[in-house]
């Protein structure tokens, strides 16, 4: 692969836990590289080290092997130059929706001496962007499932990083909901064109947001199966036939690698 | 799966000091009193008995009756007499009225509001209207004792209840199940969980006001003890009370903690 | 895959509030019939304890020496109100004993939740104070009642010491689980976000930790009545507590009763005044009562 386009990877990453005195290894020999401006989906069933995989990449946590690295710089830590959405939201259920956005920009403040003013502006700017405009004074558990995505997705965008991780951010919502995040958020990576790694274990929506995905196999410890290009044009249609026969394909390559 | 636990030799370490701090508060103890007929900057030997008095004391109050008239084991037995029997009353009351009160509405209707009234009086009041009705003898420790043991009962068991899973109850109707057996086989088991958090709650009460009770109104008991103790002036005596007291509370929990553990890991299994 | 983290606090098992039972949550006509209203049977519960109570406190002959009527009880109430008994009308004792609380509790509160906090954040700390914690735990605050007078004579000290005593229990307890519960992803967002140590406490731990710890205050105040009601039975010349136990001295059972009525509103009412003040500050908790 080319190495000046090539944003943030992985390099023979291995990753193992101790459980009840056993060491259980989660991921093993990882290696790929998610280009500039590129839509990486990480596609994997459950406990094959998904979650661990972007743990390693957000650096809240070291490799036991490899590293990985961000423009040819290994990661030594979480940083604002990547932006995390969680699976569980991971809202703070004391903060309004306004109040969530701004806590990125608040830490971010006290360093630059930003006015709160100007942290207010930013962030209705990029609840506006989720379209989440009049929802500000809300609190969590007043929003549905796919409201309070959308703030933990404005959260991580506020700060404006280079690369974008999300663990799996619809795993918990209904299909109607979930298809229209989807389409929601190609059309915020279409619309800025950040480095984006979309983990998640649902088929239709890696092939729908992929620019390339990575699969790994089922089972523990994780290792990459292969790596597949997504060549269709955007927006779209999961009913094409292209992209079912893609869809296909990629099923029956999870198969082999389970 | 994130943060590994942390490795066996810290873990040791950890306890070692816990181990330290502990002797470190003994030795602390016994060196901040003054020896017989010295006196220094030290505490004085009427305000605080050195540990090794007081160890010394607890072994010899095991066998002997004097001063207080009865041995240490039988105040003991007869503190432990009076909690588990006062204990065991408010939970065969309690639990069955808590999940009553949670499942029939005319129950409900009909106790709530004594109950709310009576609960707020610290079970320590009660003592005096206590010795009125039943004299300072084993009935009216045991009412005292019931009385701060049935309210946790109570409340847990009705919360339990109320928090019932509805995906259950609402099963059970399905099936056809009539009220009463909603009741016993959906809605209890569920509550049970609730119901084995009161456990521990309430005998923790229980020896508390027991404790207070005795001290208050008693001939017999580890509190009657330590009010002798204090008559008579006896400081070690008093710890010797003290020391038998947190003993025994801490002995109590421990088994009503493995107690809960193994209900609970069966209820899951 | 989810940590389990060693919840286990200090001796393990948390207290839980003895919540109001009005606030089941989410139990609002789900259980079996709401239908109807219940304040009728309210009302015929309460008519018929009171109704009874008269009635056997003034027909059975024995019961009348321990078991005044309510009339009995309210003629007590005005009679403490408007003369003085030991120097002292009762709002002067209800004062004092207030005072005694009010004092524990502060005390309680100062102690206790830096200790919580500090026993959940640093394991040193913990290994250096659990195991004198677990052994003062299980011991009754009143059974300090003697060394405390004799250490420091027979003033406000010593009732004050065994109201901390007893408060501080359920405020270590509670600041500690507060802490210790918080899931630790929390964190990661802040610090992903860019944030340091400082941050993450004030961020997270802080508010997160808050209404456990409110929990642990309103438990603590109720805590802090019976321990003033328990030290001024011991000894006191003041307080609601030696009311009671004047009148047990005198064969009262109306003084008695009145003590306990009285009692029982300002723990009630001091327990609703911290809820009220943490719903206050606490506003995204829908079910504070059941924490």
């Amino acid at each position: 692969m080319d190495r000046t386009v090539v944003h943030i990877e992985c390099d023979g990453v291995g990753k193992s836990y101790l459980q009840k005195g056993r060491t259980v290894p989660v991921l093993e020999g990882l290696s790929f590289g998610v280009r500039e401006r590129e839509l990486l989906v990480v596609l994997g069933p459950g406990q094959s080290g998904k979650t661990t995989l972007l743990r390693l990449m957000a650096g809240l946590e070291a490799p036991d092997a490899g590293c990985v690295r961000m423009h040819g710089e290994p990661v030594t830590g979480p940083g604002t130059d990547r932006g995390l959405v969680f699976q569980s939201y991971m809202l703070f259920p004391w903060l309004t929706v306004l109040g969530n956005v701004e806590i990125g920009l608040d830490i971010q403040g006290r360093r630059t001496g930003a006015t709160r003013a100007q942290a207010r502006d930013k962030a209705r700017a990029y609840l506006d962007m989720v379209g989440l405009s009049g929802f500000e004074d809300y609190f969590p558990h007043q929003l549905s499932g796919g409201m309070k995505q959308r703030v933990g997705i404005a959260r991580a965008y506020a700060l404006e990083p280079q690369v974008m991780l999300l663990d799996e951010p619809f795993g918990q919502l209904d299909a109607q909901t979930r298809l229209s995040m989807e389409q929601e958020t190609e059309r915020i990576w279409r619309a800025n064109r950040k480095t984006m790694v979309f983990v998640t274990n649902n088929i239709d929506e890696a092939v729908y947001l992929a620019d390339r995905i990575a699969i790994l196999e089922g089972k523990l410890p994780g290792r990459l199966a292969a790596i597949r290009d997504v060549p269709l044009p955007r927006p779209r249609d999961p009913m094409d036939v292209a992209f079912l026969r893609l869809r296909e394909e990629i099923t029956a390559m999870q198969k082999l690698a389970l | 799966m994130r943060t590994a636990p942390p490795p066996g030799r810290n873990r040791m370490r950890l306890r070692l000091l816990s181990v330290g701090s502990l002797l470190a508060f003994v030795l602390l103890w016994q060196l901040c009193v003054a020896p017989e007929g010295v006196s220094d900057w030290r505490i004085p030997r009427i305000m605080l008995s050195p540990p090794s008095e007081v160890a010394a004391l607890f072994v010899d109050k095991l066998t002997n009756p004097k001063p207080d008239g009865e041995t240490l084991v039988v105040h003991a037995w007869v503190s432990m007499q009076e909690a588990f029997l006062g204990y065991l009353l408010a939970l065969l009351v309690g639990i069955p009225l808590g999940l009553a009160m949670g499942w029939f509405r005319t129950v409900r209707g009909l106790l709530r509001p004594i109950f709310e009234m009576i609960r707020p009086i610290p079970p320590v009041a009660w003592i005096p209207l206590t010795v009125f009705w039943f004299g300072i003898g084993l009935g009216g420790k045991v009412f005292i004792i019931w009385m701060s043991g049935v309210v946790p009962c109570v409340i847990n068991a009705y919360i339990g209840v109320r928090m019932a899973n509805p995906t259950y109850i609402n099963m059970s109707r399905t099936y056809g199940a009539t009220d009463w057996q909603v009741f016993t086989r959906a809605c209890i088991p569920s509550a049970l969980p609730m119901v084995f958090g009161a456990l521990q709650i309430a005998l923790v009460y229980c020896w508390i006001t027991l404790v207070a009770a005795e001290l208050l109104a008693s001939d017999k008991g580890i509190g009657y003890l330590i009010t002798t103790g204090r008559f008579l002036g006896r400081t070690d005596l008093v710890l010797v009370g003290m020391v038998s007291v947190g003993l025994t509370g801490a002995l109590i929990s421990l088994i009503i903690d493995r107690i809960e553990a193994r209900l609970l890991a069966g209820l899951r299994r | 895959m989810a940590t389990t983290r060693n919840a286990a606090g200090p001796c393990a098992g948390s207290a839980k509030a003895p919540s109001p039972l009005n606030e089941a949550p989410g139990a609002r006509g789900r259980a079996r019939g709401l239908r109807g209203s219940e304040y009728p049977l309210h009302v015929v519960s309460l008519v018929l304890f009171f109704a009874i109570w008269q009635w056997a406190g003034s027909r059975i002959p024995e019961a009348g020496a321990a078991l005044a009527t309510p009339t009995q009880v309210m003629a007590s109430l005005a009679d403490l109100y408007r003369t003085q008994f030991a120097g002292l009308t009762l709002p002067g004792h209800i004062w004092a004993s207030a005072v005694r609380v009010l004092a524990g509790f502060a005390i309680a509160v100062a102690l206790g939740i830096p200790a919580g906090l500090g026993m959940a954040y640093s394991p040193v700390f913990r290994a250096l104070f659990n195991p004198i914690f677990c052994l003062l735990k299980p011991m009754p605050p009143l059974a300090w009642i003697s060394v405390a007078i004799l250490w420091m004579g027979i003033g406000e000290a010593p009732k004050i010491f065994i109201i901390v005593l007893g408060s501080l229990i359920p405020v270590i307890l509670n600041s500690y689980n507060g802490l210790l519960l918080i899931d630790e992803e929390m964190y990661d967002v802040v610090r992903m976000l860019g944030g340091n140590r400082w941050d993450r406490i004030r961020l997270v731990s802080a508010p997160a930790a808050l209404p456990s710890i409110g929990a642990g205050l309103q438990i603590a105040i109720s805590v802090a009545w019976g321990s003033v009601v328990a030290a001024e039975m011991v000894s006191s010349r003041s307080g609601l507590g030696f009311i009671i136990m004047q009148g047990m001295k005198i064969s009262d059972p109306g003084m008695i009763i009145s003590g306990m009525v009285v009692i029982a509103l300002l723990a009630f009412l001091s327990s609703l005044l911290v809820e009220a003040l943490l719903r206050r500050v606490c506003v995204w908790q829908h079910d504070i009562g059941n924490l």
